[in-house]
Formats: C-alpha cells, sequence, structure tokens
C-alpha cells in the first residue's frame, strides 16, 4: 500500500515536469535550439505579476490571465535578443550560451523584484480526497489533468492546423520554409509565445500547488524540464509528457529510500545514465542509427 | 593597495582559472556547463591534504590538478559519444552530481583550532594555511597571479603546437580533421582532461584564499560565469578569458553603485556582445588577420 501511495504521488508530482517539458519541447521542435533562459522567463512573468497584483489587488480569476500574458512577454524578449539574431546554422550554441547569459539577467531581476525569500503565492484550495484506502492531492490531479489536455491540443495544433504545418516546414527546414513563403521570424516568435503561454499555465498550476513561490523557481523549470525532455525524447511532445511522470515517479521512490538529497541525485543520475545510453531518449529516435538525425544533431 | 582591491583581483585571477579552462574545451568545439565541479573537487582536495593531512603546498596542489583531471577524464569517457547540446547537458549533470555527492562527505577531525574536515552541508571549515604560513593577501595575490601568468605563457607558447593546431581543427571540422588523419578521440579526451586540472589547480588555490569552502559554491552559475568569460573573450587567443573576466568582475562588481545590478547588466552585456561578436572580441579571424598584417609589415 504504501509503495502505491508513494507511485501515485511521485507521478502527480511529475505532472508538473510534463507541463514544462512540453514547452521546452515545443521550442526544441521547431527551432531546434534550447531555450535555457526558458525557467526564468516563467519565474521573472510570475514575479511581474505578483507585483502587480501586490499594486492592485486583483482576484485570482484576472490573475492568472496577467501570469500568462507576462510569461509570453519575457519569452518574446528570450526570442527577440537571444534566438532571432543567431539563426543561422552556426548560431545554435551561440543562442545557447546567450539564453544562458539572460538567464543571469531574468534571474537577477525576479529576485529584485521578489526581495524575499519566500513569498506566497494564490493556490486554489482545492481539497485532498481519499480513494481506497490512498489519498489524492486534488489540485495535482487537475495538474495531471491539465497536462493531459494540453498535450492533445499541442498534438492536434501541430499535426492538424496550417499553422502547425508551417511550423513544421520550419522545424524540417527553415530555409525551405522561406523559399515557400514562410515568414520564419513571425513563425518563431509566435512559438515563443506559444511556448510562454504553456509555461505560464505550468508555472501558475505548479506555484499554486506549493502555494509559495522562491527565486529558486527558474533553476527548477529550467533543470526538471531539461530533464524530464531529454528523458523523454528531443522535441518529442508525448515523450516530454512521459518523461516527466517517469521523473517524478523515479524521484519519489528514490527520495523515499534514501533521503531527500538523492530527490536531486536521482535527477541527474537518471538524465546521465539516458544520455550515456540512449542520447536521443527513451521515446526519441536513436541519434546514431537515424542518419538523418545524426546530421541534425546539434 | 587597499585591501579592497587586493580581494577583487585575486577573485578575478581565481575565476581566471574556470574561464580558462572552459576555454580549452572550446578549443575542442565542445561547451561544459560543468567546469565548476572540477574547481569543487580540487578544492576540496587541497582542503584535505593540507588541513587533514598536513601536506606540502606544492603537493597538495598537485594533487588537486591531478584528482580534478582524472574526474574530467572519466567525463570524456563518459561522454565519448556526445557531443554540441548533449554534452553540455551532460556535463551539467555530472557536475551537479559530483556536487551533490559532497553533500554527503562527513570526516571532522578535531584539532586545537577547532573542527576541520568536509562536514556535509556545512562546508570545509578551518582551512589556516594562510594562516600558519603568514602569508599577507598581497603575497598570496603573488602567489596565484604568478601561477596564472604561468599557465597563461605556457598557453601562449603551446598555441603554434601541432597538438593545438589539430585541436582547434577538431573543434571546428571533426569531419576535415578525420579526413586528414587526426584523431579527434585524443585530442577531446585530452583537452577535457586537462581542462579539468587546469579548474582543480584555480579551486585549490580559491579553498586556500577563503579558508572556508561549502558544496554550494560550486553551483551552475560559478560554471556559467566561466564559460561565459571565455565565450564574449573569444577564442582567438588564451588572453581572450581575461577580458571577460575584467568586465564583469573588474568593471561590474568593483564600481559599488552598479555591483547591486551587476548580473542584470553583465547576462543583458554578453548577449549584446554576441550580437556584435559572435565568435567573441578576440575571435580567431581577427588573430589570423593580425598575425597576416605583422608578417605583411616584417617583409616590407
Amino acid at each position: 500500500m504504501e509503495y502505491i501511495q508513494i507511485s501515485i504521488d511521485g507521478i502527480l508530482y511529475g505532472s508538473s515536469y510534463s507541463l514544462i517539458a512540453l514547452g521546452f519541447s515545443l521550442v526544441f521542435g521547431v527551432m531546434r535550439r534550447i531555450n535555457l533562459a526558458y525557467g526564468s522567463s516563467l519565474l521573472l512573468g510570475v514575479a511581474i505579476a505578483l507585483w502587480v497584483e501586490n499594486k492592485l489587488n486583483i482576484s485570482i480569476i484576472f490573475f492568472i490571465p496577467i501570469v500568462l500574458f507576462f510569461c509570453s512577454l519575457s519569452n518574446l524578449y528570450v526570442e527577440r535578443f537571444c534566438f532571432a539574431p543567431h539563426n543561422t546554422k552556426a548560431g545554435v550554441v551561440v543562442s545557447m550560451i546567450s539564453s544562458f547569459a539572460i538567464w543571469m539577467q531574468l534571474d537577477e531581476i525576479s529576485a529584485q523584484l521578489l526581495p524575499d525569500r519566500t513569498h506566497s503565492f494564490p493556490s486554489l484550495e482545492i481539497s485532498t480526497f481519499e480513494f481506497g484506502g490512498i489519498f489524492f492531492r486534488g489540485d495535482q490531479i487537475l495538474n495531471i489533468f491539465v497536462a493531459f489536455i494540453i498535450s492533445a491540443i499541442l498534438f492536434l495544433v501541430v499535426y492538424k492546423t496550417r499553422y502547425g504545418i508551417v511550423l513544421r516546414a520550419v522545424s524540417n527546414s527553415a530555409d525551405t520554409a522561406k523559399l515557400m513563403g514562410c515568414n520564419t521570424n513571425l513563425v518563431n516568435s509566435l512559438t515563443f509565445i506559444v511556448a510562454g503561454v504553456l509555461g505560464g499555465i505550468a508555472a501558475f498550476l505548479v506555484l499554486s500547488t506549493e502555494s509559495q513561490v522562491t527565486p529558486l523557481f527558474g533553476f527548477w523549470c529550467t533543470v526538471k524540464g531539461l530533464v524530464a525532455m531529454m528523458i523523454g525524447g528531443l522535441g518529442s511532445l508525448t515523450g516530454a509528457f512521459w518523461g516527466g511522470l517517469l521523473l517524478g515517479l523515479l524521484e519519489a521512490h528514490f527520495s523515499y529510500q534514501f533521503g531527500p538529497v538523492f530527490r536531486e541525485i536521482t535527477t541527474f543520475s537518471i538524465l546521465l545514465i539516458v544520455l550515456i545510453i540512449r542520447p536521443g531518449g527513451l521515446m526519441g529516435v536513436n541519434i546514431y542509427k537515424d542518419l538523418k538525425s545524426r546530421d541534425e544533431r546539434i | 593597495m587597499s585591501l579592497y582591491i587586493v580581494t577583487i583581483l585575486t577573485n578575478m585571477t581565481l575565476i581566471s582559472f574556470i574561464a580558462i579552462s572552459a576555454y580549452l574545451i572550446l578549443i575542442v568545439g565542445e561547451v561544459s556547463f560543468g567546469q565548476q565541479a572540477f574547481f569543487g573537487i580540487g578544492a576540496y582536495m587541497t582542503a584535505t591534504s593540507t588541513a587533514l593531512l598536513g601536506l606540502d603546498i606544492v603537493v597538495a596542489l598537485c594533487l588537486a590538478f591531478i584528482v580534478s583531471a582524472l574526474f574530467a577524464l572519466v567525463l570524456s569517457f563518459l561522454t565519448v559519444r556526445l557531443s554540441g547540446l548533449y554534452f553540455a547537458v551532460a556535463s551539467l549533470s555530472f557536475a551537479e552530481l559530483l556536487r551533490l555527492s559532497l553533500y554527503k562527505v562527513d570526516y571532522t577531525v578535531e584539532t586545537n583550532s577547532g573542527t576541520v574536515g568536509p562536514n556535509g552541508p556545512e562546508g570545509f571549515q578551518n582551512i589556516r594555511w594562510i594562516f600558519e604560513n603568514n602569508i599577507s593577501p598581497e603575497n598570496f595575490l603573488v602567489i596565484a597571479l604568478s601561477s596564472l601568468l604561468a599557465l597563461i605563457i605556457s598557453l601562449i607558447f603551446m598555441e603554434n603546437s601541432k597538438l593545438f593546431k589539430n585541436a582547434r581543427l577538431v573543434g571546428k571540422d571533426q569531419i576535415v580533421a578525420q579526413s586528414i588523419g587526426i584523431r579527434p578521440f585524443f585530442y577531446r579526451v585530452s583537452f577535457i582532461t586537462l581542462a579539468g586540472g587546469v579548474a582543480g589547480f584555480g579551486g585549490g588555490l580559491f579553498a586556500l584564499f577563503n579558508t572556508y569552502i561549502e558544496p554550494s559554491m560550486f553551483g551552475i552559475m560559478l560554471g556559467v560565469h566561466g564559460l561565459a568569460y571565455s565565450i564574449i573573450g573569444g577564442l582567438g587567443y588564451p588572453l581572450g578569458p581575461l577580458i571577460g573576466v575584467f568586465i564583469d568582475i573588474g568593471l561590474l562588481e568593483s564600481v559599488r553603485f552598479l555591483s547591486e545590478y551587476r548580473m542584470i547588466l553583465f547576462g543583458g552585456l554578453v548577449a549584446a556582445i554576441l550580437i556584435i561578436f559572435p565568435e567573441g572580441i578576440i575571435s580567431p579571424r581577427l588573430v589570423s588577420r593580425i598575425k597576416r598584417k605583422l608578417v605583411e609589415k616584417n617583409n616590407a
């Protein structure tokens, strides 16, 4: 019974990793770029929204759109500043480093906006319930539900809509897409805005389950999202979803067995093992067998 | 010189070691987010060998170099199939694993000057080498600066050697390098190992100067700064990383009214510099252009 309870807790907690990994995956899938400033741009969005909320005293219904707005705005800033100037093939590593530098900047701005170590965050107040002797946290159930719905919607958007066709064209070959008349600049910016909205939803849900925000949230987001995405498979939306749940499950068991430090140790050991054994991720392509993706690897 | 300036200069010298180790890995075409771990290993190694074992300082620093180079060797063998982004993330996770395992290292000894030894999250306290040998901050600065200078001068001399030229070719284009008979594997492994050793040496000096170290000092932000310095400095010449160090610590941290916003300014500055100079300020292209100019002048 104990093991079932831990597994359930772990999977439910892992749903927040899935949510963040989806945003990462979207950007990587389209631009073949890693946005390392993703977590801190979400933190900045949340920090500005909290600051606005403090000034204006608004209710939670208006608070959510403000979070989403500022998250996508800070993501757009990252795209314009770090990714748009380096859109050539040689710019892959440069843009990654550049986003790394912006990570420092955004983290520091957020730390200035949130001067205390912890800030309370409005929570949704959904009660915990029991089913067959196992406890479920209501807000985490909501998280996994939202993660599932978002990945379904993303899947539909990417494979069924006109925007999705353009998106996949740009991801396949930006130059060819440009020749066919796609505005690749606009697509890239739109992708970052969508990733920002996604990340805003993720950040809101995660923080309302924790009901507090610390300046470390940005680092947490980036690392967990990156790990979940790389476990699942780079650029694969379903892989990101399952990777997050798997990460949550393993972390819960290891930290229960060996103590809290092992939560982080598990995260990085899993990542290292997956990278060494199967660098393309568990559900991604095997980058050493598939010739086309080998050429594409960065 | 006032103590403030001496401390700033010493910090600049110590972080230059990380910047140079990041530079060495960048030469073979990889990006490492993990140099801070080797810095930390070197620091712990030096602290252990001076404070616990009572070894000589030269032996301690050599040990720091060797042990962190060994860890880097392990990393390079683990990541032999990876490159680019995959290598960057693998080095990050390797570094974080090493740092987190330092939280579990617990071995303390009581001496007359207090508790000595690694003590998990509490860190390693009472590294009293500086006090025992009556080294003033100025003298320590001279020691650190002269080892940095020795490193840079040897790098400048090695710049024209076959080893470095081949390594640069491996970094530029592995396939071309392979086609003329250069084995990328050898260069990757040896440069990653060397970089680990350099970072460890710097870490050793850091432990002696700081007299107290703890695992949280060697977090990812340290490595990011080192990497950013060598990236904006450029890969053309070993002096490149020092430019980055100078801009960040020399200009931003030492000017008091700027230091509160240092990270904000520096982060934006790095991104802006990368837009103007995508290959860094002293890029390989600039260096070869200057060399050509010098040759023309000599011929004329």
